[in-house]
């Protein structure tokens, strides 16, 4: 068996000494850090490229779902959690395995000999989709609902609150996040936050355009049929003939 | 409430009729029996009968406005007096006064007129008696629904209660964790594991015999948040500190079971689960002019957006002292600074 490096992202030190205590059983495990929040857990992930990372799933700044959001390097994931119905469905499907807290020392070395024998394959040279890129995908096909978008700007994470939203514009593979602090580019499609953002509060307005309700100023007619939503924050958001439909129906006019 | 009578199409259909029927009467009386000509036998009925059935409307409001109270009578009859005799008075004087403008110069009528004032009169209080009575039996009757009505709103928010509570009484996420710490701590100090385990015990034990209208002292509430706190603490290490400042007169007054638990709970989701520095969870309470007043603030990070909706919580503690106390208790809460504080006051109960 080759070395593996590891790196544990947990906020609570109980649990990460126990993992440190399991994993005392595994020598080929080397143990390169330990995190107790998302954002260093991020840095440290992306810096140190390990081959694996256990990974809590609430956790202070960034969660463990968001963090994968973001990560550039992607290691072999084992999701630890206590009790979250969504999580355990992504899980079950696309992780390479994940440890119900609390979770004995038996169930810790089969998810090491799950994780040592994906690794051998790799090295085999067998190629495989990534589970980081599945759970992504089962998020996008989810109901869930966000309430909070993380984004990469220049190096930083930024996370937003998507009540601090003030609408959303389409630009080619990306999405354009306009917020009274600013704009942030998001690799992701209209299709995805027309999805998982609250319909309540946001509408799509225009094939291209996906409002905040509670940002809209007034609205004004634009060139003939057309209309135009002037924000509070002045910005001019396109309305389209259906757009204007779902507004009506949204508002109530 | 609104007006019995012109509240409904049906009503103001009868009460017409009934009018249209006295005024017929009076009018065939003074045909027939006094033989008067054709407009007194049409006006006088009008201004008399038909004028009272329209000011006999305006009798509900003294019914509606002067509750009968069973302990003075007396103020509810005499205010009905007062109200009778300034109805029937300007009754009376402006249906005279239009009937003898108009028929000034048929002076046998004239005198018919003023010898009966005396007889309209007593005949106008009668009937208006008779409205009153009809008035009071409707809109007890109405109150009765109100109240059944109100009733049965009460019931379905105790229901709705009892329900989010049992949701709210204790999150499985803190459950397993605790366990997943107790585990790790069997490993490197036993004697931790052990006091961990009795502390979730007692906390377990007491949300578990919490029923819904059961009162304990405050001292042994907050006993058992104390284990809550010291379980969370044992997870979060220097992360979470707590102060309880108890002020001894407190200690015995009487609060309704796990009415703290959401409380402390939202504190340490919003300050210890977001947060990489240390925060404080602080509690205090005084007694005031037989009330009690406690105080529970957690620090909390502005800038960070909040990932799930919040307030059940809050509505929930808000909803059973409301429930518990009416409008004598009372939860209030604030976010400034970077502290989020929630205050209730307890009425004194006796049990």
């Amino acid at each position: 068996m080759n070395n593996m490096n590891i790196i544990i992202v947990e906020d609570e030190r109980p649990a990460r000494d126990l993992l440190k205590t399991y994993l005392e059983a595994h020598p080929n495990m080397e143990l390169m850090g330990e995190y107790d929040n998302g954002f260093d857990g991020l840095k440290a992930i992306n810096e140190l490229k390990p081959d694996a990372v256990f990974l809590d799933v609430q956790m202070p700044k960034l969660t463990g779902f968001e963090l994968l959001e973001v990560l550039e390097h992607q290691p072999e994931v084992i999701f630890t959690t206590a009790y979250d119905q969504y999580a355990i469905q992504a899980f079950e499907r696309n992780a390479v395995d994940y440890l119900l807290k609390p979770f004995s020392k038996e169930r810790f070395n089969e998810a090491i000999s799950k994780l040592n024998s994906r690794m051998a394959a790799k090295e085999g040279g067998a190629k495989e989709e990534s589970s980081i890129e599945r759970i992504r995908q089962h998020f996008a096909e989810s109901d869930e609902k966000l309430h909070r978008v993380v984004i990469k700007k220049s190096g930083k994470i930024h996370v937003i609150s998507t009540n601090d939203i003030n609408f959303l514009e389409a630009q080619d593979d990306y999405v354009m996040i306009y917020t009274d602090d600013g704009k942030y580019l998001k690799q992701q499609t209209m299709k995805y936050f027309e999805k998982h953002l609250d319909s309540e509060q946001f509408v799509r307005v225009h094939r291209s355009y996906i409002a905040n309700i509670a940002r809209i100023e007034r609205i004004e007619p634009y060139e003939k049929s057309n209309f135009v939503l002037i924000l509070k924050d002045g910005n001019k958001v396109p309305v389209s003939r259906n757009g204007m439909q779902v507004l009506k129906e949204n508002l109530d006019f | 409430m609104s007006h019995p009578i012109t509240g409904s199409r049906r009503s103001i259909l009868i009460y017409t009729l009934v009018w249209i029927v006295v005024a017929a009467t009076q009018g065939g009386l003074y045909y027939w029996v006094f033989e008067f000509p054709v407009p007194v036998v049409i006006s006088d009925p009008l201004f008399s009968s038909f004028l009272f059935g329209f000011m006999g409307l305006l009798a509900w409001y003294p019914t509606r406005y002067i509750p009968f109270q069973r302990q003075s009578p007396l103020y509810s009859i005499m205010a009905h007096v007062v109200a009778g005799i300034v109805v029937l008075g300007s009754w009376v004087l402006l249906s005279v006064a239009i009937l003898n403008a108009i028929f000034s110069n048929q002076e046998v009528y004239i005198e018919f007129l003023n010898q009966t004032v005396a007889w309209r009169a007593m005949l106008g209080g009668l009937i208006y008696l008779v409205l009153v009575l009809i008035y009071y039996l409707v809109s007890s009757s109405q109150k009765l629904q109100e109240r059944t009505q109100q009733q049965e709103r009460l019931k379905g928010l105790v229901r709705d209660a009892e329900l989010n509570m049992l949701k709210s009484q204790i999150n499985p996420h803190f459950l397993f964790n605790s366990l997943n710490s107790i585990s790790s701590l069997t490993m490197s100090n036993p004697e931790e594991a052990r006091e961990m385990i009795i502390r979730l015990s007692d906390f377990l034990r007491y949300s578990l015999k919490h029923r819904e209208n059961e009162y304990v002292p405050l001292s042994e509430e907050l006993g058992r948040m104390k284990d809550y706190l010291a379980i969370e603490k044992i997870r979060f290490g220097e992360k979470l500190l707590y102060e309880f400042n108890i002020n001894k007169a407190c200690e015995d007054f009487p609060v309704p079971t796990m009415i703290f638990q959401p409380l402390f709970e939202n504190a340490i989701r919003h300050s210890v689960y977001e947060s990489v520095e240390p925060v404080a969870i602080r509690f205090s309470c005084e007694t005031v002019e037989g009330h009690m007043r406690t105080v529970i603030s957690n620090d909390y990070d502005p800038a960070v957006p909040t990932r799930k909706g919040t307030g059940v919580g809050l509505q929930n503690v808000k909803q059973r002292i409301a429930l518990a106390y009416k409008e004598k208790g009372s939860v209030q809460w604030s976010a400034n600074d970077g502290v989020f504080t929630v205050t209730i006051l307890f009425p004194r109960i006796f049990i």
